[in-house]
């Protein structure tokens, strides 16, 4: 959305929502604390804000060098929303791909933002209602024979992503697919380290040599035009 | 007063509703600015409500792992508060790791454990607020400089760019399915089923020509492979 009136209103929508949305955020625990006077120390608060930031902050980093490429101008709305891995990528690739058109154009980004918007007011519905009952919930969501189902979504999400997507353009999964399964190998077998823990970690390594070896792959000829359409 | 009385009060209850009410209307004019945008890049309107009911029908089962860890954080953090993060911002995977962080910076080691006082809530509620706030603050310096770049490179030399762009998607979504490849069990069996149903409805569809159960084949594939699951379990 180059050099158009669109881009420029896309743009401004995006930083006066964000700009709301820090404010918002800085306020609630603000008002709680003078509401309720219970301020945490400064030094407490300094301390365990500087460990958040020691991880969050070069995952972040990485999060808007991998995603803002697919989602374009949509990364305002998907950072505000939050759950991107699990739900907002996923869900604007799907809908970008079944509307035929491709990421970082304008069509692409129009699609894109379309499906973040449908998904957040989607999640934010589902955990208003969520909120409501959860007490009621709680059985049904722990109920032996459903338990199994809710703690597999991300093997089944992916399972069909991947399935959808790897065949369709092989030539670009085989690297990233098998430096996984070393990665996985090797924390698995070889560590005591929770794989979950080092998930945000090793979506912008992967990206990388994923990247490399396409890019590498396209200059010798191996992958051309044809292999992405 | 138990700090679960302030956690659950009607003034956190209606501090967090008014910043998930906000998101939610900013996420209304995103979707009337795209709308807008779509017509004027004579996108059609078919394409465009079947991109939204298919992005809403896709989100539901992914959004319940995120009910779930409502229901794992409202004993320790009350329910509003963790309402709010997990509704909007935030995503399921880190918020309790940032609610220990600010509990362990008091000095405490347990949510909601002995000596988790209103003012250690208050610490865990701040570093929670505070800590992720960096995807937001990029978008608002980088954004536009970042996406000018790419659509120029687009224009440039768009095959190298969609193929960096696919590439960089291939990453993320290998880094979910190579573990359960090596983990193996019902993880493996179920993302196995679920890709073999998308395989499955691909082909049905691409035969029958119709391009609706397209729409659908991901959510179908998903709601599939996760009843598989449950079955298998409770078989097995």
């Amino acid at each position: 959305m180059n050099n158009t009136d669109s881009s420029a209103s896309i743009h401004r929508l995006g930083r006066i929502s964000v700009i709301i949305t820090l404010s918002m955020i800085l306020i609630v625990p603000l008002a709680i604390s003078i509401h309720f006077n219970i301020f945490p120390p400064l030094k407490n608060f300094i301390s365990g804000f500087l460990q958040a930031v020691m991880i969050y902050l070069p995952i972040s980093i990485a999060e808007f060098l991998t995603f803002v490429p697919i989602l374009g101008t949509g990364a305002y709305l998907a950072f505000i929303t939050g759950n991107l891995t699990n739900l907002k990528i996923p869900c604007a690739a799907v809908a970008m791909e079944n509307a035929k058109v491709k990421p970082a154009t304008d069509e692409g980004q129009v699609i894109a933002i379309l499906s973040i918007a449908s998904s957040s007011i989607t999640t934010i519905i589902i955990l208003f209602i969520g909120m409501l009952v959860i007490f009621p919930l709680m059985p049904l969501l722990n109920h032996e024979f459903l338990k199994p189902a809710f703690d597999n979504v991300l093997p089944a999400l992916f399972g069909a992503l991947a399935a959808y997507f790897f065949l369709k353009q092989w030539k670009l999964a085989v690297t990233p697919l098998a430096f996984s399964i070393i990665f996985a190998f090797v924390i698995i077998n070889m560590t005591t380290i929770q794989f979950s823990t080092v998930q945000g970690l090793l979506i912008p390594i992967l990206g990388l040599i994923s990247v490399l070896s396409a890019v590498g792959l396209y200059n010798k000829g191996v992958i051309t035009k044809d292999d992405i359409n | 007063m138990n700090y679960l009385d302030i956690a659950n009060s009607s003034f956190v209850f209606i501090m967090c509703g008014l910043l998930i009410f906000t998101v939610l209307v900013i996420s209304c004019l995103f979707l009337r600015h795209a709308w807008k945008t779509g017509l004027e890049l004579e996108i059609s309107r078919e394409i465009m409500i079947r991109t939204i009911k298919s992005s809403m029908t896709f989100s539901i089962a992914p959004s319940i792992p995120i009910v779930i860890a409502l229901t794992t954080m409202v004993g320790v953090l009350g329910i509003p508060f963790p309402w709010m993060r997990l509704s909007i911002i935030g995503s399921f995977q880190y918020e309790l790791m940032t609610a220990k962080i600010g509990a362990s910076a008091m000095g405490i080691e347990s949510l909601g454990g002995a000596g988790y006082t209103a003012q250690v809530f208050s610490n865990s509620m701040w570093v929670m607020s505070l800590g992720i706030i960096w995807g937001m603050l990029f978008c608002l310096f980088f954004l536009k400089k970042f996406s000018s770049t790419l659509e120029n490179a687009q224009k440039k030399d768009s095959s190298k760019i969609q193929i960096i762009i696919t590439a960089l998607y291939f990453g993320m979504l290998s880094v979910f399915v190579g573990p359960p490849m090596v983990s193996g069990g019902v993880q493996l069996y179920t993302l196995l089923v679920s890709a073999l149903l998308l395989a499955l409805i691909t082909w049905i569809t691409r035969k029958n020509e119709s391009t609706t159960a397209g729409d659908w084949a991901f959510t179908l594939s998903m709601v599939g492979g996760m009843i598989f699951a449950a079955f298998y379990t409770n078989i097995f």
